[in-house]
């Protein structure tokens, strides 16, 4: 199944450049210029990674990513980070960040860190899914001994 | 620079040395010399009381010595009449006795005369014989005696018949009815003898004047019998005495009026003999005195010295610091300058590698990708735009660090911003309802500037304003001058900016402007055209309402 990418970034140039190249390796990408436009796509549809300028007019990476935290803590974000602002973008995976990336980017790096936060949310879910499942199983069983 | 930094420190710290050695020497010197002043004054005026006081005592003591020494003779003379061989028509040998006996009680009678109611010497006995029946009753002493209460009478010194300087003494004794007179004379020269053997003080002289102000007894070294007085002493007062110049030199005259008679006993004594001992007292005093304030001086100029040198090498070492400090923050600029370069360059790359992977991605067989010519190019130009941008940033740096003289001439600032403002500008802000105000003051005089650059400056505050307007708004563009400066001030009515934002503004690079709208340098630039021109931009704010920015440049004097 295509991971679903949202890329979130004030420079279009760039971002559609980006979302061009991720789609034709199977990526299903979503493209939006501003924090607003991100959360705004996020309340619409589920996405399975963010990759997330800090540095962006209006409201910045920093006050999007603490947003997109608290609504959908279970979504990766990876900082995309213009200049050499590393220490912001550790700061972030402090409060929960999967990762950053500086610009400008190796391709490939990138695509190795989208599939890698993909796949520990899978696992993650499905850890989540097992549990419940076998939550599940002790409830039908106690009610079958009439409990 | 630094040098000629460092010798003004030098020459303020020289002035800074004498001023506080001179301020120093002042306050401690001033009240030491007003004292030392003051004892002196008192010091002088004590010894000089002193002396007239001790030259006063010795005038009275000697008056009365003397008006003792006449009052004797007096009695001596009474005396006579009452001696048992006294007789009314007195024998040559008789006159001779009484003489005898007077000279073994003083050597200071000459001669002695008795004389009838009619002033007649009718006995005389004395070195003058031809005195012997002379008549004296056409002499005013003889006159006042016969006519005065007291019963004797002392003349002043004079010449009389014999020629020869005396003065004499008379008592008159009424016996039956009839007045009958003793008279003797004396000589002064024993008289000067006596004063001298009286005199043991150093340089004082003694001497003897009458109420006329002539000599009457007087020492060689002084003057002369019957010569004017050098100082005639004041008859109200029994005894005082003055301070007299004479010939350069200092005397004290004290004076004393004798109750005998109308004579003044002078004392007189140079200054220079009768304050010898004080003056040596008082110059020792006063060497000390000016010996400790040069103690004084020196121990403040090495104080001042050391305080000085002390305060030279603070200075020195903060300069130091401050250099440091300086360089320090020139580094931290330089940071954030390169700081500003890496973002505003990394994004045009990091668009062109992304691009560019784009056009990798569309020429390799294995996504098997369909383009046509058309979607290379527009890929192309994304670069090319990158490229530019990167290139307009580099270039915009070069302005910014750009050293040029700038062309100077005058002009004024009116058209300077109406030629700005006119045409493009002007139709392109209606298009976005932005419209312009002007109120220009139309006396504005003609100041010097370098068009081009000023026209920069207008330009960016202009587009500045344009960026900072969302939606329909003014730009207001006034212009007023006072008699040094000129004002231009523009104000729009856009978001305004925060206190945060205001004190950032005219870093480089810094922007609140949208990516590739705005590099953060504008207003660096105009800043820095501005105060080439020895201006200033000063900046007003507030959120929600506008800002103003004004330029104030110095009018010059075109020469």
């Amino acid at each position: 199944m295509a991971i679903k990418v949202l890329l979130v970034d004030d420079e279009k140039d760039y971002i559609l450049a980006l979302a061009k190249r991720l789609k034709v390796r199977d990526f299903l990408v979503t493209t939006v210029f501003g924090g607003d436009e991100a959360l705004n796509a996020l309340s619409a549809e589920p996405f399975d990674v963010i990759v997330l300028d800090v540095l962006m007019p209006g409201k910045n990476g920093i006050v999007t990513f603490d947003e997109i935290n608290r609504r959908y803590p279970t979504i990766p974000v990876i900082m995309h980070t213009g200049h050499a602002k590393v220490g912001t973008a550790i700061q972030e995976m402090k409060k929960g960040a999967f990762d950053y990336i500086i610009k400008p980017i190796e391709l490939d790096d990138l695509i190795e860190k989208i599939n890698l936060a993909h796949a520990q949310r899978t696992a993650f879910n499905q850890r989540k899914k097992s549990s419940e499942k076998k939550s599940n199983f002790f409830t039908k069983w106690f009610h079958s001994k009439g409990l | 620079m630094k040098s000629t930094h460092k010798v003004d420190i030098n020459l303020y710290f020289k002035r800074l040395r004498s001023k506080l050695t001179i301020a120093l020497l002042t306050a401690f010197t001033l009240p030491y010399l007003g004292l030392m002043i003051f004892f002196n004054y008192q010091f002088n005026n004590f010894i000089n009381e002193t002396g007239k006081l001790s030259l006063i005592a010795l005038s009275e003591s000697q008056r009365n010595t003397i008006d003792l020494f006449l009052q004797e003779r007096v009695i001596n003379l009474f005396n006579l009449f009452h001696r048992a061989d006294f007789c009314k028509e007195p024998h040559k040998n008789n006159m001779e006795v009484l003489l005898k006996n007077l000279r073994q009680v003083s050597d200071t009678f000459i001669d002695l005369g008795f004389l009838d109611s009619k002033g007649t010497q009718v006995g005389y006995a004395g070195p003058y014989p031809h005195l012997q029946n002379r008549n004296y009753s056409n002499q005013s002493w003889f006159q006042t005696i016969t006519k005065q209460k007291q019963d004797y009478h002392i003349t002043d010194i004079y010449l009389g018949f014999r020629n020869k300087p005396h003065f004499a003494i008379t008592v008159k004794q009424e016996i039956d009815g009839q007045l009958y007179f003793f008279r003797t004379t004396l000589e002064p020269d024993q008289f000067y003898n006596f004063l001298r053997t009286i005199n043991q003080e150093k340089g004082v002289e003694s001497l003897l004047v009458n109420a006329s102000g002539f000599y009457q007894v007087v020492g060689p070294n002084v003057g002369k019998p019957f010569d004017t007085a050098e100082y005639i002493p004041n008859k109200d007062k029994a005894s005082d005495a003055v301070e007299l110049k004479k010939n350069g030199d200092s005397i004290m005259i004290a004076h004393s009026w004798l109750k005998e008679t109308q004579w003044a006993l002078l004392v007189r004594q140079p200054y220079s003999l009768m304050y010898a001992d004080m003056q040596k007292t008082r110059l020792v005093i006063t060497t000390l005195l000016g010996i400790v304030l040069v103690i004084f001086a020196v121990i403040i100029w090495l104080t001042t010295s050391r305080l000085i040198d002390y305060a030279k090498n603070a200075v020195a070492k903060s300069n130091d610091m401050r250099m440091q400090l300086v360089h320090a923050t020139k580094l931290a600029s330089i940071g954030e300058l390169s700081a500003g370069i890496a973002h505003e360059i990394n994004n045009p790359l990091a668009i062109i590698v992304a691009t560019s992977g784009v056009i990798r991605d569309m020429l390799n067989p294995e996504f098997g990708l369909s383009w046509e010519t058309q979607d290379l190019i527009s890929e192309l130009d994304t670069i090319n735009s990158a490229v530019f941008r990167a290139k307009n940033i580099t270039s915009m740096l070069l302005d910014y660090g750009r050293k040029n003289e700038p062309n100077l001439i005058p002009g004024n600032v009116n058209s300077l911003v109406d030629g700005v403002i006119n045409g493009l500008i002007e139709r392109e802000f209606k298009v976005v309802d932005i419209h312009f105000i002007r109120q220009y003051d139309p006396d504005l005089p003609n100041i010097l500037l370098d068009v081009d650059e000023m026209s920069q400056v207008i330009l960016n505050l202009i587009n500045n304003a344009r960026d900072a307007i969302k939606g329909p708004g003014t730009i207001t563009i006034t212009t007023e001058h006072t008699a040094e400066k000129v004002k231009v001030t523009i104000t729009d009515t856009g978001t305004g900016m925060s206190i945060d934002q205001l004190k950032k503004i005219f870093n480089p690079f810094y922007t609140t402007k949208e990516v590739g709208k705005g590099t953060g340098l504008g207003l660096g630039i105009s800043l820095s055209i501005v105060e080439s021109l020895g201006g200033t931009i000063d900046v007003q704010s507030m959120l929600g309402v506008g800002s103003s920015f004004i330029i104030t440049l110095p009018i010059h004097q075109e020469n």
